[in-house]
């Protein structure tokens, strides 16, 4: 018998992220999507509602738990399972305000802080990630976004040292400052 | 490390709270003293939610795999469709 980890405690959960996010997340989504989707679907939502729910949930619970700003009073998969509700009711109230516009692509709760940041050069940034090469960009994201240890990223991308893994990093930062640069320089001058 | 490179530690330093962050004083001093630095601190600041995007994005692709690997893949559009419209 496999035993399921243990995520009741968010340092617990934080290093089985960090560790291995794609196990840990198969191991939340099989605990938590099953009554996530029961509760959708029982309250007026499709299966494909309960997915981009539950989705939204896992962003919100990834980041809490890599910031270092979640405390848990019960089990992961039990707060996963109180986000889901919770974003399905602000959900079923902005359908009922709006009823042709489409679910968000980002949740409410994760856009507020953001609201007074300048839209437009943060998505040309996320077309410019895209467009880093294959490395670079596994770099930025494993040190930026999913908060990986800079020993654990110079493991996975074969580096012998912590500090070339650094050097290349911001290797890989100045490139796509320059990438951006570059295209609102021509932008500026076509206006 | 380059010295470009040094400057893009030492903005990332201040943004993102690390150990070498200079004192709120230090750093004003330097803003007075450097008349791009502002600047590129804001450029910086862009890239780093940027980069939060980008991440949100891979993540949801990781989730889409997830959800395939464990239920099947998702219904094509038109067999959604005809999930809606089938009068059974």
């Amino acid at each position: 018998m496999v035993l399921s980890p243990d995520f009741s405690s968010a340092p617990n959960l934080r290093a089985a992220l960090l560790a291995n996010r794609e196990q840990a997340l198969t191991q939340l989504y099989r605990q938590a999507f099953p009554p996530v989707r029961r509760h959708i679907c029982g309250h007026g939502g499709s299966a494909e509602d309960a997915q981009d729910i539950f989705h939204d949930a896992l962003v919100i619970l990834y980041e809490q738990a890599v910031g270092g700003t979640l405390t848990l009073t019960s089990s992961a998969s039990t707060y996963l399972v109180g986000i889901s509700r919770n974003l399905w009711r602000h959900e079923l109230r902005r359908r009922a305000r709006l009823p042709h516009e489409a679910l968000p692509d980002d949740p409410g709760p994760l856009a507020a802080d953001a609201a007074s940041e300048t839209e437009e050069t943060r998505f040309a940034v996320l077309d410019y990630v895209e467009q880093l090469g294959a490395k670079c960009k596994s770099m930025l994201l494993a040190f930026y976004y999913f908060q990986q240890p800079l020993t654990q990223i110079a493991a996975d991308h074969d580096y012998r040292s912590v500090r070339s893994a650094t050097v290349q990093k911001f290797k890989c930062l100045e490139r796509l400052r320059e990438s951006v640069r570059a295209a609102f320089r021509t932008e500026t001058i076509e206006y | 490390m380059r010295p470009e490179l040094e400057r893009l530690r030492l903005i990332e330093q201040q943004l993102l709270n690390g150990p070498a962050t200079l004192p709120a004083k230090d750093w004003q001093l330097r803003l007075l003293l450097d008349g791009e630095l502002a600047a590129d601190t804001a450029a910086q600041q862009q890239l780093y939610q940027g980069l939060r995007l980008a991440g949100r994005r891979q993540l949801r692709r990781e989730l889409a795999g997830i959800h395939a690997r464990l239920y099947g893949p998702p219904a094509s559009p038109w067999a959604r469709l005809w999930q809606q419209l089938k009068p059974w």
